[in-house]
């Protein structure tokens, strides 16, 4: 665990990406989760939007990036979908904004503090999800919490599989 | 000010954000009549502006990701994997004039349920017109189960719109975009469709579970409903037509709010986790389309005859063993009953022609025509020895064809004379008329 404060972590380490990254990635994230279901069937226990958003976010260690790219990813998805749109964008706009704050103060780098955030972010999202439908909305759904369970497994996976593969798109000083 | 505007800038820009969406879903909420919120299924301007540009952004890659998919599999299919094509094509082959025979069976029943609909002035729609179209992509979440197709506006598609594969349905037309559509599948939460079980004859509404699996609810306890019953449309949700299959029970659960009532999870006959290809239909109409009535001619003029010949021999046997209850042993299964056995070990010998033919001739005998079998040559050709003399007053003579025997039946109805596929007993009554017969002797000519 790096001993160095936030503040100077933060500015040494913020990393920087091409500026089709920021597009193409995010995009390719969409239209994948949008396409691999029809492949895997009940099967698709992952949500790469969030997955992206909370590299990004943990990427920049920038809150307001991170509140703003997952806003966006999530109301996407939500316009993909047939409810309403703004459940997933507020769910994931909170992972961005958690993402990156917590980012900036604890030692990212680390593959298992990694997976361990992932999974936590993926379940508060499922969470914030619930309570915007059935509390906020007062509308009704069907919510399974083992699936939940299975997606936030999932999406630890992949990130165990893709942040590695992101960080080779970073800039180099 | 400024001091503070820029400590918690962070937070000033996240509670922005989430007050316009917060904003933007109340928009999109109203309250119905019973007091429980729920979502306007027609789109407001705004919210669908921003579910176009959506798909404008997602759909072209997802097309291009398809099209590649398709082109990789067309190519491997087309070019590369053509290995047992002609048993394939032998075997498809084999299945059309099955099928024609059996569309042509069925032809004579479709117009007479065509004209006692009309007699009773309902309404029956059929399919007139089907788009097809590939299934691109899914919405991601399994909170919605919707899904995407490459036809859209430009292939004239509707809200509302039926769609099937060949198994069964699958569902209805949500949202129309320029090249694309938007699928509400049936095992959604939101969907609705009116459907029937095919032997109880029970209405319900299906939609979907959280599991994803369709079901059929508000349905009062019937202890009638069984897993295995086919599931089909009914018809009144002017969405799909009637008839379509849908699934089959898969099991009987109680309404976990109401304890009288019981939800019918389905097993669906499309495979809605795995959709290719679709249909969508886009017409329907109270008749026959050109293209259905060609399909029904050109049966009628292939295999027509030949099923129309099927079905009379089918009857004629039928009638037959009903008449011969000493060749049917009810012991043995259907198959192995010696009525179906061809191989006769002591033919017949036919009577030689009369040189000169009186009344006592057979065939030459005048008066009531006898109720004969429906075979041609017993029709045509009277057995040796037959003596039309020895029927009792009263009672018509019966001839069996293949032994010959001669057994009087007690006269009912006056039965004008028979001619191969004319015979039109009811099956039923026939056991009353040859049940006294087992006691009078049995003539042998």
């Amino acid at each position: 665990m790096s001993v160095l404060g936030a503040d100077f972590r933060r500015d040494f380490e913020i990393r920087r990406y091409p500026f089709l990254v920021y597009g193409l990635v995010p995009l390719t994230a969409l239209v994948l989760q949008a396409w691999l279901p029809r492949l895997l069937g009940p099967y698709a226990w992952f949500d790469l939007p969030l997955v992206v958003t909370v590299y990004f976010a943990l990427g920049r260690r920038s809150p307001i990036q991170g509140t703003l790219m997952g806003a966006a990813m999530g109301l996407f998805e939500d316009a993909l979908s047939h409810h309403a749109i703004g459940v997933n964008g507020i769910a994931k706009t909170m992972a961005g904004f958690l993402a990156a704050s917590v980012g900036v103060r604890i030692d990212v780098e680390n593959f298992t503090i990694r997976l361990m955030f992932i999974f936590v972010l993926s379940l508060l999202s499922s969470a914030i999800y619930v309570f915007v439908y059935r509390v906020l909305l007062g509308l009704d759904l069907d919510w399974g919490w083992f699936m939940a369970l299975l997606t936030a497994l999932g999406n630890s996976a992949i990130a165990l599989v893709m942040f590695p593969l992101l960080d080779r798109l970073q800039l180099q000083d | 000010m400024d001091s503070f505007f820029t400590r918690y800038r962070n937070l000033l820009v996240l509670l922005a954000i989430l007050l316009a969406q917060i904003v933007g879903l109340a928009v999109q909420v109203r309250r119905t009549g019973a007091g429980s919120n729920t979502l306007d299924p027609r789109d407001e301007p705004g919210v669908r502006l921003i579910r176009l540009w959506a798909n404008a952004l997602v759909s072209p890659p997802e097309r291009l990701i398809h099209s590649s998919k398709l082109g990789a599999g067309y190519l491997w299919q087309n070019y590369l994997d053509l290995r047992h094509v002609r048993e394939q094509n032998r075997d498809l082959q084999q299945t059309i004039d099955r099928l024609r025979l059996e569309q042509a069976a069925l032809l004579e029943d479709a117009r007479q349920g065509q004209r006692l609909q009309g007699l009773l002035d309902f309404q029956q729609k059929y399919i007139y017109k089907t788009v097809a179209a590939q299934a691109i992509g899914t919405s991601g979440s399994d909170q919605s189960r919707v899904f995407y197709i490459d036809k859209g506006a430009d292939y004239k598609l509707d809200r509302d719109m039926a769609v099937i594969t060949a198994d069964g349905i699958v569902g209805k037309v949500r949202d129309v975009f320029p090249h694309t559509a938007q699928v509400l599948a049936i095992d959604d939460p939101t969907s609705g469709a009116g459907v029937i079980l095919e032997t109880t004859r029970i209405r319900g509404i299906l939609r979907g579970n959280g599991a994803g699996q369709p079901q059929i609810v508000d349905l009062l306890a019937d202890p009638r409903i069984q897993p295995g019953e086919r599931v089909l449309t009914a018809g009144g949700d002017l969405v799909f037509p009637r008839g379509m299959p849908v699934g089959v029970v898969e099991k009987v659960v109680r309404d976990p709010e109401r304890d009288s009532f019981i939800d019918v999870i389905v097993t669906p006959a499309a495979h809605l986790d795995r959709i290719d290809e679709v249909l969508v239909i886009t017409s329907t109409q109270p008749r026959f389309s050109p293209q259905q009535q060609q399909d029904l001619a050109t049966s009628e003029a292939l295999k027509g005859s030949e099923a129309a010949a099927i079905k009379e021999q089918k009857k004629a046997s039928e009638v037959m063993a009903e008449r011969l209850p000493g060749l049917t042993d009810p012991k043995l299964p259907p198959d192995q009953q010696p009525l179906l056995d061809n191989s006769n070990p002591n033919p017949v010998a036919h009577p030689p022609q009369a040189l000169h033919p009186d009344r006592f001739t057979p065939g030459a005998a005048s008066g009531p025509a006898p109720a004969t079998v429906p075979d041609s040559s017993a029709a045509s050709k009277p057995e040796a020895g037959s003596k039309p003399s020895q029927q009792k007053p009263g009672q018509e003579k019966e001839t069996t064809p293949d032994s010959g025997t001669t057994r009087p039946v007690p006269k009912t109805t006056p039965r004008p004379a028979s001619s191969p596929g004319r015979q039109t007993t009811p099956r039923q009554a026939q056991p009353q008329q040859t049940q006294p017969q087992k006691d009078e002797p049995r003539r042998n000519p």
